[in-house]
């Protein structure tokens, strides 16, 4: 290994009552793309904020080029070139993607007027290097997520930005997108960029990396290897100290069950057309779609929660009028899991209790109205153990749990309500792989005991590993079918197919 | 587990509230004194109601500006009715409550299906309240209140106790039973905590929001009423100086701005606070303006200590590792 670029030094960092990293070392070299790997809690946000200023080490050295690097804010991190791009989006929706870029330095002085003209000439550089197809005065809230996230990338390179850290940068991108920003990062790598990609997604690691650090339990589990050499399993050991244990899930039989749902014909105000689809009853469907493609307007056109126009949903055989999401929960009992758990899926300054209950409030409530917190914990304390959402008490405000126990109680509250069919859209966005094992293994008993699944994913391993069925959803129409065998290079490719196939059709 | 008495979000300015008393009370030993003790809870009885109305609001995460122009329009319309109509007080009353209801529930409609702001909604509806009041009394009081009204607005009921507490009573108990023992109130926190979460949970939002602009206008209503009763005179500029005290006793009481956290205990001391402060000005002979400095000076402090306990909060969950 060339000389490192970056180095840290049995880095060490106290919080209260935790030992978050336990003198850790990680090496950065030139032209290399990191993986920084490791279980929710083993201290990967940790070190990220330490190289980027926003906590201070309590021991342990840094160095960049051999100079010793102990940046006090986040702003002393960007002068000595470290930028990093978060999973959460830190752009101004309303501003356009070249002030984005430029944001704290729209001009040379504060009261010196803003020349735009010279600012969007500056930002095409950036949009013509990451390819990005989009004008610099576009105000950002119209772009998709993938090119805000490039857009992000942008602007940390315009720091002049050495050692770029990206946190799950592909937690919300579809495969294809995902496959544009590799091609864009392996760019940066040949130009002698030093990438560090924390990444839940093992089978992106291995396409992308070339050097791997993994954390476990805020120790060196390795520390700055080849990753060439180290398969799948291997990794796995290393984060979880154990191999992973892989269902091998058998082909359900569901051809003789009944219909729970059935979609004839079904158009929406959002531009679905020609909607036609059959749930059975203890049935996990998949729906597999880009971001989009109108995966998530379809759920909630079904859940009452948009228009559908025209067309017809049977619900076990009988016509369903469903005006409203307590039409779709109260009389039909279909529940929806939000892909989006912190705008849509709880309500973060509220305990575990009351985000767990909000479903079944109007069922519990006593012949005067009265809801007793006894009824409640009576109904929603089962779920909870039966998730294990590791939580103090059920008083604990969810805001302050991990993100796998925030998902678990996202879908508690609709277990609580007894739902017959649930749609789960994207469930193990941004989770680690033991809580992502459970929540399949969880879908997969759901469906067991008689409740239909939609199950929304982007995520094609976890399409292969779950869905019965497939279905493809591309520009608000239904692509094709695929019966899953489990067969992952085959599904995926025939699920390729059915979305390219179209995609070539339309771009031309 | 219950969480524990001092994280509790009243118990702060519980704590506040209690040590003023005990140390005004040994400073000024006639703070204490019957009469003294009736003039406080007459104040804080009207004014737990003003703030009652903005808290339901801020509970749904939004704001109502206009809770001043309602109480004021209840008041003279309570006092007009009786003046001008000749009806007896009960039936002034409800009619009164029935106004504050309506125009509520004209802010609820056009928050609820217009897509608008509430603050610019209420800022529209608090000149149009206030213009109706000033259009009816043209800026003069009504005077002729029934001796009744007058006996209810100030006589006691048990020692230093006036009657007005006991709507003020009936109210905390009724917000907090409907707040945190009713679906429908469950309801209200839910949408202010996260209003798309809510939506999405089979909760009508709309609806929701109704409700709660309808309760807070018959909150006011009613505590224009009580003042009309205090004061002996149906006075038009009653709610005038509403605006910051309805936001700085649920502020001070730990009410989350943003809506979904709100307490009716740490309201009422809030509002016993403010009420504490004002009278120690008097019997300290201190200019009674600094009221306004050392009320913009609590709303700082108690928006800090919500602050420090979240983030504490956040630490704890951190460090327990989960």
């Amino acid at each position: 290994m060339k000389a490192p670029v970056f180095e840290a030094g049995n880095v060490t960092k106290v919080f209260p009552g935790v030992l978050a990293l336990d003198e850790v070392n990680l090496k950065l070299a030139s032209g290399s793309i990191h993986a920084l790997l490791g279980e929710n809690g083993a201290g990967k946000s940790t070190l990220i904020k330490i190289m980027t200023g926003v906590h201070r080490p309590d021991g342990g050295v840094m160095k960049i080029d051999g100079q010793p690097f102990s940046p006090h804010t986040t702003r002393d991190a960007i002068s000595s070139g470290v930028g990093v791009v978060y999973q959460e989006r830190n752009l101004i929706p309303q501003f356009s993607i070249a002030e984005n870029i430029f944001l704290e330095r729209l001009s040379a002085k504060p009261l010196q007027r803003i020349d735009y003209p010279a600012l969007y000439a500056d930002a095409q550089k950036w949009l013509d290097l990451l390819e990005i197809d989009a004008r610099p005065e576009t105000q950002v809230d119209k772009l998709n997520v993938a090119r805000m996230q490039l857009v992000e990338i942008a602007k940390a390179l315009s720091l002049n930005t050495r050692i770029l850290l990206l946190d799950e940068p592909t937690a919300s991108l579809t495969q294809h997108e995902t496959e544009t920003l590799f091609g864009i990062l392996n760019r940066l790598r040949e130009n002698g960029a030093s990438l560090v990609f924390v990444s839940h997604k093992l089978e992106e690691v291995q396409e992308i990396c070339d050097r791997v650090t993994v954390l476990r339990d805020g120790r060196n589990a390795c520390e700055s290897r080849a990753l060439h050499g180290l398969d799948r399993q291997d990794i796995v050991r290393l984060m979880i100290g154990r191999s992973e244990q892989i269902p091998q899930w058998n082909q359900r039989d569901i051809s003789g069950d009944k219909v729970a749902l059935d979609i004839r014909n079904v158009a929406t105000q959002d531009g679905h057309r020609d909607i036609n689809f059959q749930l059975g009853k203890g049935e996990v469907l998949g729906l597999y779609g880009l971001v989009g493609s109108g995966r998530t307007e379809l759920a909630k056109a079904l859940i009452g929660a948009g228009n559908v126009t025209s067309g017809e949903i049977r619900i076990d055989g009988e016509i369903a009028k469903i005006g409203s999401v307590a039409d779709a929960l109260h009389q039909y009992g279909i529940g929806y899991v939000s892909e989006d758990r912190k705008g849509e899926g709880l309500i973060l300054i509220h305990s575990v209790l009351e985000n767990a209950g909000i479903t079944v409030w109007k069922r519990l409530k006593n012949a005067f109205g009265l809801l007793s917190d006894r009824a409640v914990v009576n109904s929603v304390d089962p779920v909870l153990k039966k998730l294990e959402v590791r939580t103090p008490s059920s008083r604990q405000i969810v805001g302050n749990l991990s993100g796998g126990n925030q998902q678990k109680v996202s879908v508690a509250k609709w277990l609580a309500a007894n739902v017959k069919i649930l749609i789960v859209d994207e469930p193990t966005v941004g989770v680690d792989i033991k809580t992502k094992a459970y929540v399949h293994e969880l879908i997969r008993e759901l469906a067991d005991s008689g409740t239909s699944i939609l199950l929304i994913t982007s995520d094609m391993p976890e399409m292969v590993t779950v869905a019965d069925r497939i279905l493809v959803m591309d520009e608000f129409e239904l692509r094709g079918e695929i019966v899953n065998d489990r067969n992952y290079d085959l599904v995926s490719e025939r699920i390729m197919h059915h979305i390219h196939g179209s995609n070539e059709e339309a771009a031309e | 587990m219950k969480r524990e008495l001092w994280n509790q979000d009243w118990f702060g300015p519980f704590a506040v509230t209690v040590l003023a008393i005990v140390i005004v009370g040994a400073l000024k030993p006639s703070f204490l004194s019957p009469f003294n003790i009736q003039i406080l809870l007459l104040a804080i009885s009207v004014n737990a109601l003003v703030a009652f109305s903005q808290m339901v609001i801020i509970a749904i995460g939004q704001m109502n500006l206009s809770v001043g122009a309602i109480g004021g329009l209840a008041a003279i319309s309570f006092a007009g009715m009786m003046e001008v109509w000749g009806l007896p007080w009960p039936v002034a009353a409800v009619l009164s409550l029935g106004i504050g209801l309506l125009a509520g529930l004209t802010n609820g409609l056009l928050c609820a299906y217009t897509g608008i702001s509430a603050f610019v909604i209420t800022l529209a509806t608090l000149s149009v309240f206030k213009g109706f009041n000033l259009g009816i009394t043209e800026a003069q009081p009504f005077y002729d209140v029934p001796e009744m009204v007058k006996w209810l607005g100030n006589a006691t009921v048990l020692g230093p106790i006036p009657w007005l507490v006991l709507p003020f009573a009936v109210s905390a108990v009724a917000l907090w039973y409907l707040l945190f023992r009713l679906p429908l109130g469950r309801s209200v926190l839910a949408v202010g905590g996260n209003t798309h979460a809510a939506e999405l949970s089979g909760i009508s939002v709309p609806r929701i929001v109704v409700f709660a602009h309808s309760v807070s206008g018959l909150l006011a209503a009613m505590a224009g009423i009580m003042l009309v009763a205090r004061l002996q005179l149906g006075q038009p500029s009653i709610g005038d100086d509403w605006l910051i005290l309805s936001f700085a006793a649920p502020i001070i009481g730990g009410a989350v701005l943003t809506g979904g956290r709100v307490s009716v205990g740490g309201t009422c001391c809030g509002v016993a606070i403010v009420a504490i402060i004002t009278q120690v000005l008097v019997l300290f002979n201190i200019d009674p303006f600094l009221v306004q400095v050392v009320l913009g000076g609590l709303i700082l402090w108690a928006v800090g200590v919500n602050r420090i306990r979240e983030v504490r909060g956040q630490r704890k969950a951190a460090a327990a590792g989960i």
